[in-house]
């Protein structure tokens, strides 16, 4: 079964304060080509949910080559822990290897992080992506105010959806905050990355992440080099109290 | 009903018109896309009551520039990334490459 665009947004507004395994529950009960993404981070909260409400999940993660040594070793422990299958996916080797040939191995401090990312994560992306329905991921509003504040429980996914592939993304977390996951990862005894401890909190590549301060927002510990300029696309709509619908 | 493009764009708290808007603005003038455009909003982020503001909120938008495509079926779509637009909806060549690159800003997630 699917869903088309008025009932992913009436559910999305009937459930925007409901438990995030409700949210699950509607992504496994109406679409069957469904993958949790995992990043390795804070986001287990969700390998933990939904492999208590469907033993046979899909979660897939992205080896872009350069992830912390910690976090290999902490999605070797929820393999484990949890008895899944990840579905690990790669980069093109070709296009991996012609990056590191003209432009070195860290090119994305001069030129930004677009281009490295366009390669080791948007591309295995989106390959992932075309043979799904729907994908859940992990993002919550708290992340960024400056881009986020208004991320709904689900919705069509605007950036890979196709005009031949509608593709539903699931944010069941949307609406908790770090403090919320954190009690849920105590509370259940959930595995969690080592990093998490050293200060980091939001985790991706080893180069292009860093810890942050006490009370220093998560999104400054990623590509903290270029950080003005991204402010400059976010539209701040809650900041002048408008509520999404 | 035909294909109707409402293009948003966003005014910085401090007054000013937002890089990237200007920038895509000048692109579409350039390639002589401007007409395609049928309505141009502003979002105003020092005024919540401006038309850009209240769709931003409605789509439950968070960056801008965007463009809302209104289908002749009366099915919206939402596109915040310019490239896409540009090759899906005024059907322009663009490097997946190119997009793919436009398409990282958004995951800060993974």
């Amino acid at each position: 079964m699917s869903a088309d665009s008025g009932q992913i947004k009436a559910w999305a507004e009937s459930h925007v304060d409901a438990d995030p395994q409700a949210i699950l529950e509607i992504a496994v009960q109406n679409f069957p080509k469904l993958a949790l993404s995992f990043s390795g981070a804070e986001d287990v909260v969700l390998v933990d949910m939904l492999s208590k409400i469907d033993p046979n999940f899909s979660v897939f993660c992205l080896d872009t080559g350069r992830l912390a040594p910690q976090t290999y070793a902490f999605l070797e422990r929820v393999r484990e822990h949890y008895h899944v299958e990840l579905d690990i996916l790669f980069p093109d080797n070709a296009a991996v290897e012609q990056l590191v040939k003209t432009k070195g191995l860290f090119s994305f401090y001069q030129d930004g992080h677009q281009e490295c990312c366009a390669i080791r994560k948007v591309e295995p992306l989106r390959r992932k992506l075309q043979q799904l329905d729907a994908w859940i991921t992990g993002q919550r509003q708290d992340q960024s105010a400056n881009t986020r504040a208004a991320l709904p429980v689900m919705q069509e996914d605007g950036l890979f959806s196709t005009a031949s592939q509608r593709l539903i993304k699931f944010n069941p977390l949307s609406h908790w905050t770090s403090a919320q996951v954190w009690q849920y990862i105590r509370d259940n005894d959930v595995p969690y990355n080592e990093l998490h401890e050293q200060g980091f909190i939001s985790i991706g590549c080893e180069p292009c992440t860093r810890a942050v301060l006490p009370n220093q927002a998560e999104r400054e510990g990623r590509w903290w080099w270029e950080e003005a300029a991204h402010k400059e696309c976010g539209l701040h709509a809650s900041h002048h109290g408008i509520k999404p619908r | 009903m035909a294909r109707h493009i409402t293009f948003v764009k966003k005014i910085k708290a401090d007054g000013e018109l937002c890089a990237k808007c200007q920038q895509v603005s000048q692109q579409l003038e350039s390639a002589g896309l401007l007409a395609k455009i049928d309505r141009i909003v502003i979002a105003d982020e020092r005024d919540p009551e401006t038309e850009g503001m209240r769709l931003a909120a409605q789509h439950s938008v968070t960056y801008a520039p965007f463009f809302i495509v209104r289908e002749d079926d009366g099915q919206e779509r939402i596109y915040t990334i310019y490239l896409k637009f540009l090759k899906e909806v005024l059907q322009q060549t663009v490097s997946k490459e190119a997009e793919n690159r436009a398409i990282s800003q958004d995951l800060d997630f993974l």
